[in-house]
């Protein structure tokens, strides 16, 4: 089963992991969907908020929650929030995507379980960097 | 409130008749809810994208240029979009609503034939941006060979654009430089109000 074991042994095929990515922007969505494609995920759901990022994370158990942090009716931390209060998704591994870097943010984020955290832009090998980080290195 | 986005790059250049204006570079956002506030940029081929909430009395411009040279696609989205996001969520932040979003652009002008036309691509960027995600263009002054003044109050979403003919462009190119970021005296003989 794959799931976030940071330093992993096995290594999944990026085809096997189910990824949901949360932003409120289409455009955002749109972008870092086609990074994952890039990077050889072919199964990735999307969410427009925290609350319906939640709803397709208890449909679809994704192993992978990419969200973004500044959302109308609730924002990242809460969906990270929900989901680790969650049993069903209490492993999802959650990356948190920022706009900026900020500190204080990452470190909230990290007291509440968070995998990994991305600045926005990235680039699609730095995405897949990141999630080799939780995953292990993809085959 | 007035928030640049970083107080190193956006600048109060001045007061004039009880407003402050706030100058704003390349690559940088500005946003306000002040109605004593103008943003005002300096626009070649770069777009600067205003946008304001006409309820809630709070707006913001932007001035990017996507990335010139590599022909990626996707490079090039990366970065205007993140431009847009920077902007967009600092404006819901200070009480706007996504919904009521509207749009005036500028800029993209190609002051130098033979050469790619990256004011083009920006324009592209930026209207398919808005469309993409459902934001209304109330205005715009696209493309064209002329450099351009904007100043935009944030509050009421009112703009004013100077075009900078040739014989201004020298003052362009100086202002253009990260080494000289104040502006030029706002000139506002030969204006126009727009929108």
């Amino acid at each position: 089963m794959l799931g976030a074991s940071k330093g992993g042994a096995i290594m999944p095929a990026a085809s096997a992991i189910r990824a949901v990515v949360v932003d409120d922007q289409l455009t955002m969505r749109t972008l870092i969907r086609s990074h994952l494609r890039e990077i050889g995920f072919v199964n990735v759901g999307e969410a427009s908020d925290g609350v319906d990022g939640l709803r397709v994370a208890k449909e679809e158990k994704p192993h992978l929650v990419l969200t973004d942090y500044n959302m109308p009716n609730l924002d990242g931390l809460g969906l990270l929030k929900a989901l680790r209060a969650d049993e069903a998704t209490r492993s999802t591994a959650v990356f948190l995507l920022t706009g900026r870097a900020d500190k204080e943010l990452v470190q909230r984020a990290a007291q509440l379980g968070v995998n990994n955290y991305l600045v926005k832009p990235f680039s699609a090998a730095v995405l897949k960097s990141k999630i080799e980080e939780v995953f292990g290195k993809l085959s | 409130m007035t928030r640049p986005a970083q107080d190193r790059f956006a600048h109060v250049v001045g007061e004039r008749g009880g407003e402050r204006v706030v100058h704003v570079i390349q690559g940088e956002f500005a946003t306000s809810a002040d109605p004593d506030v103008v943003l005002s940029t300096l626009l070649g081929s770069c777009v600067a994208a205003c946008l304001y909430d006409p309820q809630a009395h709070v707006g913001g411009l932007n001035h990017f240029l996507l990335p010139e040279g590599s022909g990626d696609a996707t490079e090039n989205v990366r970065y205007g979009v993140n431009a847009m996001e920077l902007l967009i969520n600092d404006l819901l932040q200070m009480g706007a609503a996504r919904p009521r979003l509207e749009a005036k652009l500028f800029g993209g002008a190609r002051l130098l034939s033979g050469v790619s036309d990256i004011g083009q691509r920006n324009i592209a960027f930026a209207e398919r941006f808005l469309h993409s995600e459902g934001i209304r263009c109330s205005g715009s002054s696209l493309g064209g060979e002329s450099a351009r003044r904007i100043r935009f109050w944030p509050a009421t979403g009112r703009a004013r654009q100077l075009l900078l003919h040739r014989e201004a462009e020298g003052v362009f190119a100086k202002e253009s430089t990260a080494a000289s970021r104040k502006p030029a005296p706002a000139a506002d003989d030969g204006s126009v109000e727009l929108f």
